[in-house]
């Protein structure tokens, strides 16, 4: 299991992640989703210990990953964004070198890397130069380093880059596998791709965590709406929590007396947006959007793209 | 450790640049005892030694710069980072590496000397003293060099990065002698000269202060090296 509590990581004033918290048990394939730049690469940085947090812990089974280092980084795998390939090497001494380093018992260094040739399917460019493997072969042993030293928790950096949809599907077919023994954390900007392999998702826009839920959580068929409107929140956040076909009114961002963005839950869609018009009317604070909005996963990707949105529960 | 280590070295043995490296470090000191003694009819190894040392100043830069910068630019020490190596094994295990380089291409030199006796006398603890300085020099030269590539993220900058460091170490010999210079500030830059402290060896003096010298000089370099990696986990520029 990985935990990330609070962690944050600055670059001078820049915060490219600002206080992430989740949890990923063993079992659980979770997709960390966002836009080239939302930070999902350096979140995973931080998780695998090559960058420290700014603020923050990252627990590895229990074990504080800045604390306990050693210890806590024979427990996860990374597969980064760019393979860390020795050119000069064979797939097969680079996986002895990725065991050596990672302490496995000599006795048990050939049969371990043979399981690991096996189920990534290496076995047949064992004694290739790493060099001129395809860009198939070369993701493939990227993950096999991350499986040397058996770690319960997996960090894979946009995994699938660079696949043909034949690869892609047999790639997504091995993560669903190693997920019923390992803590799977897979970062990717590919909707499809994180549908189809991931229990969970975990969307990150501008360094912050803005949706956790589960993969397959279907719509709720509550209406919701996105609404813009001219005044501050202190005026409409309360008359609007008061009207009846309201379930939930959450505060997007930060409220200005020009400007105050809510995400509103709702019984049923008609009637509330009736009372919502009178009610704004009657308060001079024009409306300056009303949307609804749809749940499916590329509807949420869009949304939390364009703007941020709060955490739901997974 | 011991797993860097060997990779390190094989790999100074399994690419091309690494044989690149041994033939132009073979061709100079051949070069240098060709004009030094063959051309010249003298069995005085000493002027031979005292300019191997030079060639091992400006060759180290390049052999060293993959060890870490160069690992940065490929992003490789990603694995090493994330593996449950600490830094201080990581450049340990690099640093050994080079050393034995400098070790295997030292024994290589040996022909010279060999050649020397052949057809005249030789005093085997001139020569002895020589080696040992040209190796703790050379070593404290690349602990150098690995801690100032260590902070270059590309290979080409951390090259002439580490060859501007040897050259003005190398220089701070000369301006300790310069007349121009206070005698005070002349100790305090003879006392930071490498160059300095080879020069007893070549008089086939042992000098215990001067090896102990060169091994801190290392051991301080590979210090900020293994700081240097440590910080920039955390640095946040």
């Amino acid at each position: 299991m990985i935990q990330a509590e609070h962690i944050t990581r600055r670059y001078g004033a820049f915060e490219a992640v600002k206080d992430l918290s989740f949890s990923v048990k063993i079992g659980e394939v979770a997709g960390l989703l966002g836009q080239n730049g939302a930070g999902k690469t350096t979140a995973l940085h931080v998780l695998s210990g090559y960058l420290a947090p700014s603020k923050g812990t990252v627990k590895v089974n229990g074990i504080d990953l800045q604390n306990k280092p050693r210890e806590a980084k024979r427990h996860i795998g990374y597969l980064p964004e760019t393979i860390p390939l020795y050119p000069e090497m064979t797939p097969l001494e680079y996986l002895r070198f990725c065991c050596d380093i990672k302490a496995i018992h000599p006795q048990d260094r050939e049969a371990h890397i043979q399981d690991i040739m096996a189920l990534t399917d290496l076995s047949q460019v064992a004694h290739q130069s790493s060099g001129t493997l395809s860009k198939g072969y070369r993701q493939r042993l990227g993950l096999a380093q991350a499986l040397c030293g058996g770690p319960e928790v997996l960090l894979l950096d946009e995994p699938t880059a660079g696949f043909d949809p034949v690869q892609s599907h047999a790639f997504r077919k091995l993560i669903r596998r190693l997920a019923k023994k390992h803590a799977v954390i897979l970062s990717s900007h590919l909707l499809s791709e994180v549908q189809e392999v991931c229990d969970r998702i975990l969307m990150i826009s501008a360094g912050q965590l803005v949706l956790d839920r589960k993969a397959a959580q279907g719509s709720d068929k509550k209406p919701r709406f996105r609404l813009v409107v001219a005044a501050s929140s202190a005026l409409v956040l309360s008359p609007i929590r008061q009207l009846p076909s309201v379930r939930r009114v959450e505060l997007v961002g930060k409220s200005s007396p020009e400007k105050t963005t809510l995400l509103i839950e709702t019984t049923e869609g008609g009637a509330f947006q009736h009372a919502l018009f009178r009610l704004l009317s009657g308060l001079s604070a024009p409306i300056l959007e009303l949307s609804p909005l749809g749940d499916t996963l590329e509807e949420l990707f869009l949304r939390v793209s364009s703007d941020q949105m709060p955490k739901e529960g997974p | 450790m011991s797993a860097v280590f060997r990779r390190e070295l094989r790999g100074y043995f399994l690419t091309p640049t690494g044989y690149l490296f041994l033939v132009v470090f073979l061709a100079l000191s051949g070069l240098l005892f060709y004009l030094n003694n063959l051309l010249t009819r003298s069995s005085d190894l000493m002027p031979f030694f005292s300019m191997l040392s030079y060639v091992w100043m400006l060759l180290s830069p390049v052999l060293v710069v993959k060890l870490l910068a160069g690992e940065r630019q490929s992003m490789t020490d990603q694995l090493l980072i994330t593996s449950p190596l600490s830094s201080l094994a990581i450049v340990l295990g690099k640093f050994f590496a080079a050393a034995a380089v400098l070790l295997i291409y030292g024994a290589l030199t040996l022909v010279y000397p060999l050649l020397v006796a052949a057809y005249s006398r030789i005093w085997l603890g001139e020569v002895f003293t020589a080696y040992l300085g040209f190796l703790l020099q050379g070593l404290a030269f690349v602990a150098l060099d690995l801690m100032v590539t260590g902070f270059m993220k590309r290979s080409a900058s951390a090259v002439a990065a580490a060859l501007g460091v040897n050259l003005f170490v190398w220089l701070m010999g000369l301006l300790s002698v310069a007349s121009f210079i206070p005698s005070a500030i002349s100790r305090i830059i003879a006392f930071f000269s490498l160059y300095e402290r080879f020069v007893p060896f070549l008089s086939a003096q042992l000098s215990f202060a001067n090896a102990l010298y060169f091994a801190l000089y290392s051991a301080v370099m590979l210090a900020v090296a293994i700081a240097a990696m440590e910080l920039r986990r955390v640095k946040t520029t």
